[in-house]
C-alpha cells in the first residue's frame, strides 16, 4: 500500500517559479518600460547640506536642445503641490522653496526627449545659493542656540517628537536598588538599504481617458495609490499604480519620493509619458537612510545575574524630513521590543526624535520598524553585563529567558509575545558550533597571544503588523488580503495586496494555495503588484507578506474549501456534514473509495453545479491579524582579529532560526544567506557618513561599501520550529531576522576578542581602521 | 568640507612689476591649469572655463574671480565662486607682497576654500592633495609668468 502523503507543498524546497525569467534575463523592472511619446526627467539637487536660495534661473536650461521643461517650487506651489505628506505625519519640500535642508535634495526638475538632454538642463539650471550654517548632529540641532532648520513649523525648534513606553518610576527605582548595574551609550550608525535596482517611475497621463498609470519600484502599490490621490486630486479610480519586477527594496521602495510627483506633474502638464530613474548617487544620498540611532542603555542585574530593569534612553536622528515609515501610533516603531528575550520585570524605554540637515527618513531597511535598532541595543547591552559580572554571555542569556511556559507573555513595555522556546534554538545553535570546543579552542589562542572572540546573539523580532486596531500608516489600518480563483480545469490564479522585490512570493503563495485546495504548485500563478486587478492591502515590508498576506491566502482557501465540499457532496450525492477534506481529496466519511479532487470539483464549479450554489470557485479575505508574530533566533559567532593589521575574519557563524513553521526551507535558506550577508556589511563596513558641512561622504560604492560573495563568509544555518498559535498556518516571518540578530552577533564577538585589552564596547561599523586604531592605542601594534 | 593652505614664493622680479601682474585679469587667469575660456568683465573682475578632475568627477567648472586690491597693505584678495558639476567652490586666496629691496618680492599666499556637493564628496579622498597641487600650482605660475621659465601643469586626477 502506497504511503499517503502528509504534505504536498507545504514544507517542500520547491524551486522558485520566479527565478526562470530573473536568471534568463527576462524580468520586467522598472526601466525596462518604455512607452511610446515617453520623454526623460532629471532633477537639480542641492550642493549645499543647508542654504537659502535665492534665485533659480531656468533660462539657460529650457534653451538646450530637447528640453521641454523645467519646474521649480514655485510652479509646484501654484498647484498646491511644493510639499506633500511623508508616511510619518510629517511633510516634506517636493522641490526646495525658499532652502535647501540637506545635500542632493531635490530643488528643480528638468524634462526632455533624451536621458542626455534632460542631464544636460540639469546643467544648465543656475541655482544662487547663500551657505547657512548646517547642523548634521542631532546633539548640536538640540543646543538652545541651533538654527532652526524646519521653520515651515510652528514649533520652533529641531524637536520633533517624544515618545516613551514602560514604567518610568518603578524603573528608576529598580535601577537605582540594583546591586549590579551598567549604562552604555550604543549607537546604531546611520546605514542605507541600497537596493541594486534604485529608485524609479513613469507617469503615464491620459488625456483622452483622464487615466492616470503610475509604473513605480513599489513595495507598497495601494498606499502608494492612495497617496498620489491625496497630494495630486487625482480620483483614486483613475489612478492606476504598477509595480512591476523589483530589484531590492529593503525598506527603500515604501516612501512616495519627491521625484515620484514631479514625474507625475511633468506627465499631467506635457501630456506625455515621463521616466525617471535615479542614479546610484540619488539613492544613497536621497532617498530615505535608515537607523541613525544614539541608544543611552541601562540594565540593573542581582548579582548572580537576573535582571531587574532596563532603561533606554535614545536620540533619534531623522535628517530634514521625518520620513520614517512607522504606524503612526509609532513614531519611533517597535523599538519597544527592546527588552528582547529577556524577563525584564520592569522597563523603560523614551525616544526623541531630531531634525538634522542630513537625507530624511529614516526606514525600517530589512527590519520591522526599529526592531534591528532594539535588538541589537539589547543583545549588546547583555554582554556589557556579561562582562560586568564575569559571567559566561550564554549562560547569562539563558538565565534571563523568558521561560516556554511562560507565552503568550506580556513584556514590560507592553507586547504580548505569541511563542517561543528560546533554550531549545540556543541548544541547537550551541551544539551546531561545539561551544565547549569553541571556548576550549579560544584559550589555546589566547595563550598563543591570538586575538580570538565569540559572540551570541539570542533575539527576538516582533512582525507582521497590524492588528488593524493598533496599526496604521496615514490611517489606513495594517491588513492584508487575498484573492483566489480557481479555474474551471483546476489551476489556480491568487493575487495578494503585497508585492515581492525577491522574497519568493509567486512560489511560496502557490505553496499555500496548493497545500489549502491539493492543487499542483506549478498550476497556481501568483499576481502583485497591479492595483488595477490586485485586491487592497498594505505591501511587503516589516516581515509582513507571510505574516498577514500568508495568512489571508490560508484563510481565502479554505473559503474556497468550504464552498467545494458542497459541490463534492453534491457530486458524491452525499450530504456534505458526510463530507471530509482528508489528504487533499474531498471523500465520503466511513467511505475512503468515495473521493472527488479539487480539480473535479472545480470543473463541477463552472459545469455542473446544483441550483442552490453560485457558478465559480473563488474566494477573497482581508485578513486583519490578532496579534504580531514573534520570530527568535540564536546567533553564534566566532572571529579572529590581525594583531598587525586589525583585520577580522569571521571563522564560523551559526544562525539558528525559529520562524514558526516553515513553507518552503530553501527559500527560507535564501532569505537567512541574504539577511546575514546585510547585517555583516552593517557591522563591518557601512555608515552613511556626512562632514560638518553636510557633504554626504558616502554616495557611492566606492565609499558605502557592499559585500559580494568573497568578503561574506561561510554560514551555517539551521531552524527549530515553534509555531504561532494565532496564524492560519503557524508561520512567523523570516525576511529580516537575519539582519535584525547577526550586527550583535559580529559586534559581540569583536568586542570578546579584544576584551583581553580591557575593551567593553566598540560602535559598529567595526572598520579595519577602527580596529587598527584601537590595537594601536592598546600597544598591541605599532 | 574646508580645506586651507599657505605658502610663499620668492619671485626674481620688483615689487612694482609683481604688484601690476596681480592686479591685471588676464595674467592671473593665465596662471590657473586647464583653461578653457576667460572673459575679462573689468579691472577687477573676470570669468574663467577651467577643466577640472577629481578621482571619478571630471567636467568643467565655472569661476567668478574678483580681485580686490590693497595697495596700503600690499596685499590682494582673490575672491573665487566656481560652480560645475552639481558643486560649489568659494575661496578666498589673499596673496601679501613683501618688496625685498633686492629688486626680488617675495609673495606670501594663504587660501580658504569651502567645497561643497559631488566635487567634495565622491572625490573626498583625493580632493585634499589635488586642490592643493592646484593652489600651488597657480603660484608658482605667478613667478614663473613674471620671470620667463616655463611650468609644468599639474595632472588631472
Amino acid at each position: 500500500m502506497a504511503t499517503e502523503p502528509t504534505t504536498l507543498s507545504f514544507g517542500q524546497p520547491v524551486k522558485r517559479k520566479e527565478d526562470g525569467r530573473f536568471i534568463q534575463g527576462r524580468g520586467n523592472y522598472l526601466d525596462d518600460i518604455v512607452l511610446p511619446k515617453m520623454i526623460y526627467m532629471a532633477l537639480v539637487r542641492s550642493p549645499y547640506g543647508h542654504a537659502k536660495i535665492n534665485n533659480i534661473d531656468t533660462s539657460a536650461a529650457l534653451k538646450v536642445p530637447g528640453v521641454k521643461a523645467v519646474i521649480t517650487a514655485k510652479e509646484l506651489a501654484g498647484a498646491g503641490l511644493d510639499w506633500m505628506p511623508t508616511l510619518a505625519q510629517d511633510k516634506q519640500m517636493v522641490l526646495a522653496g525658499g532652502k535647501v535642508l540637506f545635500q542632493y535634495q531635490e530643488v528643480a526638475a528638468v524634462f526632455a526627449d533624451t536621458r542626455e538632454a534632460a542631464a544636460d538642463g540639469v546643467a544648465a539650471v543656475q541655482v544662487d545659493y547663500e551657505p547657512l550654517q548646517a547642523v548634521t548632529d542631532p546633539y548640536k540641532a538640540m543646543a538652545k542656540d541651533a538654527p532652526i532648520l524646519r521653520d515651515d513649523r510652528e514649533k520652533k525648534t529641531n524637536h520633533i517628537w517624544h515618545y516613551e513606553v514602560g514604567d518610568q518610576k518603578t524603573t528608576a527605582d529598580a535601577l537605582s536598588g540594583a546591586p549590579v548595574k551598567i549604562k552604555q551609550m550604543i549607537r546604531f550608525p546611520r546605514c542605507h538599504p541600497s537596493p541594486l535596482e534604485p529608485c524609479g517611475c513613469i507617469a503615464d497621463f491620459n488625456g483622452g481617458t483622464g487615466r492616470l498609470t503610475f509604473y513605480v519600484t513599489s513595495q507598497a502599490p495601494h498606499a502608494h495609490r492612495t497617496v498620489i490621490s491625496l497630494v495630486s486630486k487625482v480620483p483614486e479610480s483613475n489612478i492606476r499604480v504598477v509595480s512591476p519586477d523589483i530589484g531590492g527594496g529593503f525598506g527603500n521602495k515604501v516612501p512616495v519620493y519627491p521625484g515620484y510627483v514631479c514625474a507625475i506633474v511633468g506627465s499631467l502638464t506635457l501630456g506625455v509619458p515621463v521616466k525617471w530613474v535615479e542614479s546610484r548617487t540619488e539613492n544613497l544620498a536621497s532617498t530615505h537612510f535608515a537607523r541613525d540611532y544614539w541608544m543611552e542603555t541601562e540594565i540593573g542585574a542581582t548579582k548572580d545575574g537576573k535582571v531587574t530593569a532596563l532603561k533606554v534612553s535614545t536620540v533619534a536622528d531623522h535628517g530634514a524630513f521625518d520620513g520614517a515609515a512607522n504606524p503612526t501610533k509609532y513614531p519611533a516603531g517597535l523599538f519597544g521590543i527592546c527588552t528582547g528575550s529577556y524577563d525584564f520585570p520592569t522597563a523603560f524605554v523614551e525616544v526623541d526624535g531630531y531634525y538634522t540637515n542630513k537625507a530624511p527618513g529614516g526606514i525600517a531597511y530589512r527590519c520591522s520598524f526599529r526592531v534591528t535598532e532594539a535588538a541589537y541595543c539589547i543583545e549588546r547591552a547583555m554582554d556589557i553585563l556579561a562582562d560586568e559580572l564575569k559571567m559566561d554571555p550564554v549562560d547569562l542569556r539563558r538565565k534571563n529567558f523568558i521561560p516556554k511556559e511562560k507565552f503568550p507573555y506580556p513584556s514590560a513595555t507592553g507586547w504580548t509575545y505569541d511563542s517561543g522556546d528560546y533554550e531549545k534554538t540556543l541548544d541547537k545553535a550551541l551544539q551546531t558550533i561545539d561551544y565547549k570546543n569553541l571556548l576550549k579552542e579560544q584559550a589555546e589562542k589566547r595563550k598563543r597571544g591570538e586575538l580570538s572572540g565569540i559572540g551570541v546573539s539570542t533575539f527576538t523580532e516582533i512582525v507582521g503588523a497590524g492588528p488593524a486596531h493598533n496599526f496604521d500608516i496615514l490611517g489606513i489600518k495594517m491588513f492584508d488580503s487575498a484573492e483566489i480563483r480557481v479555474h474551471p480545469t483546476g489551476s489556480a490564479l491568487v493575487r495578494t495586496g503585497t508585492k515581492a522585490q525577491g522574497q519568493g512570493h509567486e512560489t511560496t503563495w502557490a505553496q499555500i494555495v496548493a497545500e489549502e485546495l491539493g492543487l499542483d504548485v506549478q498550476n497556481v500563478l501568483v499576481e502583485e503588484g497591479d492595483t488595477d486587478t490586485a485586491p487592497y492591502g498594505l505591501g511587503t515590508y516589516a516581515s509582513r507578506s507571510t505574516a498577514v498576506a500568508g495568512a489571508a491566502i490560508a484563510v481565502a482557501a479554505r473559503k474556497i474549501r468550504e464552498k467545494a465540499k458542497h459541490l463534492a457532496a453534491h457530486l458524491l450525492e452525499a450530504n456534505p456534514d458526510d463530507i471530509e477534506w482528508a489528504d487533499y481529496k474531498f471523500r465520503v466519511k466511513g467511505s475512503p473509495d468515495r473521493t472527488k479532487t479539487m480539480q473535479e470539483v472545480a470543473f463541477a464549479a463552472y459545469t455542473n453545479m446544483p441550483d442552490d450554489i453560485e457558478p465559480g470557485l473563488e474566494g477573497v479575505t482581508y485578513y486583519n491579524p490578532p496579534n504580531l508574530t514573534f520570530p527568535n533566533g540564536a546567533y553564534i559567532c566566532a572571529v579572529d582579529i590581525d594583531r598587525g593589521t586589525g583585520a577580522v575574519s569571521v571563522r564560523r557563524f551559526v544562525a539558528i532560526d525559529d520562524c514558526g513553521n516553515i513553507i518552503n526551507p530553501m527559500i527560507v535558506e535564501g532569505q537567512i544567506h541574504g539577511g546575514l550577508a546585510e547585517g555583516f556589511a552593517i557591522a563591518f563596513m557601512q555608515e552613511i557618513e556626512y562632514d560638518e558641512d553636510g557633504n554626504n561622504r558616502t554616495t557611492n560604492f566606492t565609499e558605502y561599501l557592499v559585500p559580494s560573495s568573497f568578503e561574506t563568509p561561510r554560514w551555517e544555518v539551521g531552524n527549530t520550529v515553534t509555531p504561532s498559535p494565532h496564524h492560519p498556518l503557524g508561520t512567523k516571518g523570516i525576511g529580516e531576522s537575519p539582519n535584525v540578530g547577526s550586527p550583535a552577533a559580529f559586534a559581540n564577538a569583536v568586542v570578546d576578542a579584544l576584551s583581553p585589552l580591557g575593551v567593553r564596547h566598540v560602535d559598529i561599523p567595526l572598520t579595519r581602521e577602527k580596529i587598527w586604531k584601537i590595537l594601536r592605542e592598546k600597544g598591541v601594534t605599532g | 568640507m574646508k580645506v586651507h593652505y599657505e605658502g610663499s614664493e620668492k619671485i626674481p622680479a620688483p615689487y612694482d612689476k609683481v604688484w601690476e601682474f596681480m592686479n591685471t585679469p588676464d595674467k592671473v587667469a593665465s596662471c590657473l591649469p586647464d583653461v578653457v575660456s576667460t572673459d575679462v568683465k573689468d579691472v577687477t573682475h573676470f570669468t574663467t572655463v577651467v577643466k577640472v578632475g577629481v578621482g571619478m568627477v571630471r567636467g568643467n567648472f565655472t569661476f567668478q574671480v574678483a580681485l580686490e586690491p590693497n595697495a596700503d597693505a600690499k596685499q590682494v584678495s582673490v575672491n573665487i565662486h566656481g560652480s560645475g558639476l552639481g558643486s560649489v567652490v568659494d575661496q578666498t586666496a589673499v596673496a601679501t607682497l613683501k618688496d625685498e629691496g633686492d629688486g626680488t618680492t617675495t609673495l606670501d599666499w594663504a587660501c580658504d576654500a569651502t567645497i561643497s556637493g559631488p566635487v567634495a564628496t565622491v572625490g573626498g579622498r583625493v580632493l585634499d592633495a589635488q586642490a592643493k597641487r592646484i593652489i600651488e600650482y597657480v603660484f608658482t605660475q605667478v613667478r614663473e609668468k613674471l620671470t620667463g621659465t616655463p611650468a609644468t601643469a599639474p595632472s588631472g586626477s
